[in-house]
């Protein structure tokens, strides 16, 4: 367990050198001269020269990327083109509203959709499975931005039980911190929610139908014993692997709902540096973003040995 | 008063094209201590039997009724907590299956300790500790070791060991073995055969026997009811049923009569044989003698009027027109 750990550690080294070289090509793949991209239309061509000096577009790629990588590596992500500030700076006073935004997420998520597959597995057919894959059909097919939008309607301007927007760094408060970020991130969530509650729904009718279900019926076990003990933990499996692959869309999702809800966050920042064509602020946050995903995997890979014994490297 | 009395059973299921009727009006006793095999050709409702006595159908689209007495009480009638405390207390299952019957991420301990922290409220260390006396007592080598292990580890073989250490952990009154041994191979299934007899007379439970194999019958049952068509053909004890079967179709099934007591390992060892003809559709109402279709001494009552289970001669129960000319045939 331990060495597979290791070695599964290590074989993300390779995955993030090519997301690393993507990130890095991203500015050259862009058609046309990516100096005179950066410096925008009313540029004058001494200023497209001494953008195209600064960024070293003068010498061969390769090296270029590997001077880039070599700085990535010492936690140096350059300097926006914008506000000259270092990325790393901007991202990190950015970083909290986007890890709360989808630590809450990630935690409603899963104590919402599991629960929810769950009882309508075991209640197949009837009226609150029925309830169950309603929601999730909807979930599905709505995109955050209007979830976004009805909520803050219907919870803040209507109900007025939420702020309507902005955040509050939790340092301030978990409560305020809470009331700020409940909204955005069940609509961020409400996408997630409805694939994750079908999952587990689909996963548990096939793990109830086994023959070792009805061997603990059998045994006297009691229904919530045998949903929760002996049928979840076979279905841990594909859940986990969906909350994996969903996180990728959570990421997405979180630029659009920081968008909506006025959030701060890293999300915000790559909006805008996008719109400003501020190349090394997009690299650093896609650079950033990609890392997440491949630890959340690393750690869904991890996760499977602890879930099924069968699955050993 | 016998240990457990089914009475009149019947269990239907509801399906899109139809009422399944897979078990019929069945009736039978078993006393504390006793063997009872339960045979017939698949499908006529062996299985549907001993889940029905358990409760282990779904309702629905299943639906029992009659009387299922056991210990003077209906488990029918017993609320679900009840019913809980007999399953794997009192009444106890093996399943033929021993490769998917066990819970795959749970360890062997885990699932035999389960059965007694429920029903005996043991802690889970002493829990542990009769896991480990439990699989000793079925045969399983090195069982501290064992115990910690999970069932993809183990044979399939062990596996049903660890089931038969599962069934009688908390010293059930009645063992229900659904063909414990048809996955087995023969080696095996000899072990466990002895295994199952050793220990009934340790722990002192009656065993439901659901089987296919005559010579499993042959070997273990002191009483055999043979089923066709979810009804009770014939009852008798083995002697009887062996030396002299009464119902044609019993007749049939027994082919090639296997000698009572032959070895399973031997020649002696036979399986039902095929019967001509069709097992009539479940999800009519049956006219007449359920076997008629495939009868080779059909007469034209037979078409029309159902046999009633009658006793021939002090406790063997045939259900046919021509029991008496049977036997002169
Ligand atoms: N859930 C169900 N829905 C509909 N029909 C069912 C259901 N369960 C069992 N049956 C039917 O009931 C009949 C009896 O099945 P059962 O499993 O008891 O047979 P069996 O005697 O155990 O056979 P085998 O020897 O093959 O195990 C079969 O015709 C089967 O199709
Ligand atoms: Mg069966």
């Amino acid at each position: 367990m331990f060495a597979y750990a290791i070695r599964r550690i290590l074989a993300t080294i390779p995955v993030m050198a090519i997301v690393a070289l993507f990130v890095f090509s991203l500015l050259y793949l862009a058609p046309g001269d990516p100096a005179a991209i950066i410096a925008g239309d009313q540029a004058t061509p001494a200023d497209v020269d001494r953008i195209r000096i600064s960024l070293g577009l003068d010498r061969p790629f390769l090296i270029r990327f590997g001077e880039w990588a070599w700085q990535v590596l010492n936690g140096d992500l350059g300097v926006s083109i914008f506000t000259n500030l270092p990325v790393t700076h901007m991202i990190s006073q950015r970083i909290e509203p986007t890890l709360s935004l989808m630590s809450l997420t990630l935690i409603f998520s899963i104590s919402f959709a599991i629960p929810m597959g769950v009882l309508a597995a075991w209640k197949q057919g009837a009226w609150i499975d029925r309830v169950v894959m309603v929601v999730a059909v909807l979930g599905f097919s709505v995109p955050v931005f209007v979830v976004g939008y009805i909520l803050a309607y219907a919870f803040a301007l209507q109900l007025d039980w939420f702020p309507v927007q902005g955040y509050t760094p939790i340092s301030v408060g978990i409560l305020p911190w809470f009331q700020n970020l409940a909204l955005p991130s069940l609509a961020l969530g409400l996408a997630f929610i409805a694939l994750l509650a079908r999952i587990t729904r689909a996963t548990m009718l096939e793990v109830l139908s086994q023959d070792y279900v009805r061997t603990a019926k059998a045994k006297g076990v009691d229904q919530r014993a045998i949903l929760f003990v002996h049928a979840l933990k076979n279905a841990a499996v594909p859940i986990v692997t969906i909350i994996g692959i969903g996180f990728a869309g959570l990421i997405g999702g979180a630029v659009v709902t920081e968008s909506v809800f006025a959030i701060p966050g890293v999300g915000r920042l790559v909006v805008d540096a996008i719109l400003r064509r501020d190349y090394p602020v997009i690299q650093g946050v896609v650079l950033m973003f990609s890392f997440v995903y491949v630890l959340v995997n690393l750690a869904v890979d991890l996760l499977y040995t602890l879930f099924d014994p069968r699955i050993r490297y | 008063m016998a240990l457990l009395e089914v009475e009149n059973l019947q269990t239907h299921f509801a399906t899109l094209d139809g009422v399944v009727r897979a078990v019929e009006g069945l009736s039978f006793k078993i006393d504390a201590g006793e063997t009872v095999a339960i045979v017939g050709e698949s499908g006529c409702g062996k299985s549907v039997t001993s889940m029905s006595i358990l409760r282990l159908i779904q309702e629905p689209p299943g639906k029992i009724a009659g009387k299922i007495n056991f210990r003077g009480r209906n488990l029918l009638d017993l609320p679900d907590v009840e019913m809980r405390k007999i399953r794997g207390k009192d009444i106890s299952m093996i399943f033929q299956e021993p490769m998917t019957s066990l819970n795959p991420v749970l360890t062997v301990g885990r699932q035999i300790g389960e059965t007694v922290r429920l029903h005996e409220g043991l802690t889970a260390q002493e829990a542990e500790k009769r896991g480990i006396e439990m699989l000793g007592l079925v045969g399983i080598p090195a069982p501290e070791r064992r115990v910690k292990e999970y069932p993809h580890q183990l044979s399939g073989g062990m596996r049903q060991r660890v089931m038969i250490a599962m069934a009688l952990a908390c010293n059930p009154k009645l063992l229900i073995a659904d063909e414990p041994t048809t996955a087995l191979d023969v080696t095996i299934q000899a072990q466990i055969l002895d295994l199952m007899r050793d220990l009934k007379t340790r722990v002192g439970a009656a065993i439901m026997l659901i089987t296919h194999d005559l010579g499993v019958v042959a070997e273990m049952a002191e009483r055999v009811v043979v089923m066709y068509a979810g009804r009770k053909v014939e009852e008798a004890t083995a002697v009887q049923i062996f030396g002299n079967p009464q119902h044609p179709y019993t007749r049939g099934l027994l082919g090639a009569v296997p000698k009572l007591g032959s070895s399973l390992q031997g020649h002696g060892r036979t399986k039902l044989t095929e019967i001509q003809g069709q097992v009539p559709s479940l999800r009519q109402r049956i006219v007449g003698c359920a076997f008629a279709s495939r009868c080779p001494i059909v007469t034209d009552v037979c078409r029309q009027v159902a046999p009633a289970v009658e006793a021939k001669t002090p406790g063997h129960y045939v259900a046919c027109h021509y029991a008496e000319r049977a036997v002169a045939a």
